[in-house]
């Protein structure tokens, strides 16, 4: 998924259609918008780097 | 898609194809475990073993979530349910494994408020907003998933959450790793490495397979050329003569794993002396239960649970079929009394199980036919 935006420990991430999902990203801090994130089960736990 | 559009590519899957059987012995048979459910899943989706030569053959592993939960385990979450005022939740797929009389979902058909989410910390919400309710959170899943159990409960302590527990299912890939290597059923010459599990617990883990068993490892990814260069790779180790662990997904993958959910879980977990595995039977040091420190949140403390082993059905090989003992369609049942909708064993239920990934991409009438 990417990061859409970010708000403390949670991000607004998007995945592949463009649907949005709120992400917990506590365990691949520092995120910023535009980075991929590996999800599962609402927590990011991979930080896969800028895909913009 | 970044990351997955270009993993996809079929002319690069034929020319890694081609590179397989160019570069293996015609004379040898070669067997490669896929440790994982979703690469079990990914094999059948997109044909991978149509790509192979027929002397390559793939055996599905242990690495399905909702295949290794015993029917013992399923009863007790059933029983926690039906305490009045629980809100029961647990991901999709648990609402249809069977336990031994009925699944979750016929337990919500009759009365229980058994709700399906899509991950914990949807539980903990549903218990924030229902604060008269007790909410209890049927945690299944490997190292994968571990990490997002303890993230919610290090959060529910820190709210001082009092009406949200969890049924700790969670289970750990070596020790069933280990038991497979030292049984004599079953002689593998390789493995695919369970990508999403290292991407929390990274490569070292895996590093005495073949230090102590003599057989590579190949850590990979779940697009069809991820796979195909990882059977490439470990075919290689074999034929060169090496034995060691590599990494194919090092795009998301680092050697080291994700230390801060090591550390999550190390807090929120500790191991249990032992675990009854379906078809496995019972593995020392294979699950997490929750810590002292969370203690008060585990749910078996806090409702009666029968705890009592059940027999898999008579009919059913869900036991051989995780061990790779036979292939899915080598059940008696397969696809006849046990189908998706109907499943008897849970390899039928998850997507990620062999028999379902079978039957949902057409295996099912393909391999009856040869037969």
């Amino acid at each position: 998924m990417r990061v859409a935006r970010t708000g403390g420990s949670m991000a607004w991430c998007e995945d592949g259609q463009g649907d949005g999902h709120e992400v917990a990203i506590e365990l691949v801090m520092p995120v910023e918008v535009g980075d991929a994130v590996l999800v599962h089960a609402g927590v990011a736990i991979a930080q896969l780097g800028a895909t913009l | 898609v970044k990351f997955v559009d270009e993993f996809r590519d079929a002319e690069l899957g034929q020319a890694l194809s081609t590179q397989i059987l160019a570069e293996l012995d015609p004379g040898r048979h070669y067997k490669v475990m896929e440790v994982c459910g979703g690469h079990t899943h990914s094999i059948y989706k997109y044909g991978i073993d149509d790509l192979l030569p027929s002397n390559v053959e793939l055996v599905h592993g242990p690495g399905c979530p909702v295949c290794v939960i015993p029917m013992g385990r399923v009863d007790d979450g059933i029983a926690v349910a039906h305490n009045d005022g629980v809100i029961f939740t647990c991901f999709g797929d648990m609402l249809r494994v069977p336990g031994s009389e009925y699944t979750l979902l016929e337990a919500k058909a009759q009365g229980a408020d058994v709700r399906m989410v899509y991950s914990p910390l949807d539980a903990l919400r549903i218990a924030r907003e229902n604060p008269d309710r007790e909410v209890v959170f049927f945690a299944i899943g490997f190292e994968t998933t571990a990490p997002s159990t303890a993230l919610t409960l290090k959060r529910a302590k820190a709210e001082g959450m009092k009406n949200f527990s969890c049924v700790c299912n969670h289970v750990t890939i070596v020790p069933p790793l280990r038991a497979l290597l030292e049984s004599p059923d079953l002689r593998l010459d390789g493995f695919i490495g369970p990508g999403h599990v290292c991407t929390i617990v990274g490569a070292r883990p895996f590093e005495f397979i073949p230090a102590d068993y003599g057989r590579p490892v190949v850590i990979s990814g779940f697009e069809p050329l991820d796979i195909l260069q990882s059977i490439l790779m470990i075919l290689r180790q074999l034929e060169s003569g090496r034995c060691e662990v590599e990494n194919q997904y090092k795009r998301v993958v680092p050697h080291e794993g994700n230390l801060r959910a090591l550390e999550v879980m190390q807090e929120v977990f500790e191991l249990r002396p032992h675990f009854e595995w379906r078809g496995l039977g019972f593995i020392s040091q294979s699950a997490l239960r929750l810590s002292e420190a969370y203690r008060d949140f585990d749910a078996e403390e806090r409702f009666e649970v029968p705890n009592v082993r059940v027999a898999d059905p008579k009919a059913c090989q869900c036991g051989e079929v995780l061990k790779g003992v036979i292939k899915p369609w080598e059940c008696k049942v397969f696809g006849t009394a046990c189908t998706p909708e109907h499943a008897i064993g849970t390899c039928m239920v998850s997507p990620e199980g062999a028999c379902a990934a079978y039957y949902n991409f057409g295996r099912y009438a393909r391999e009856r036919e040869a037969v």
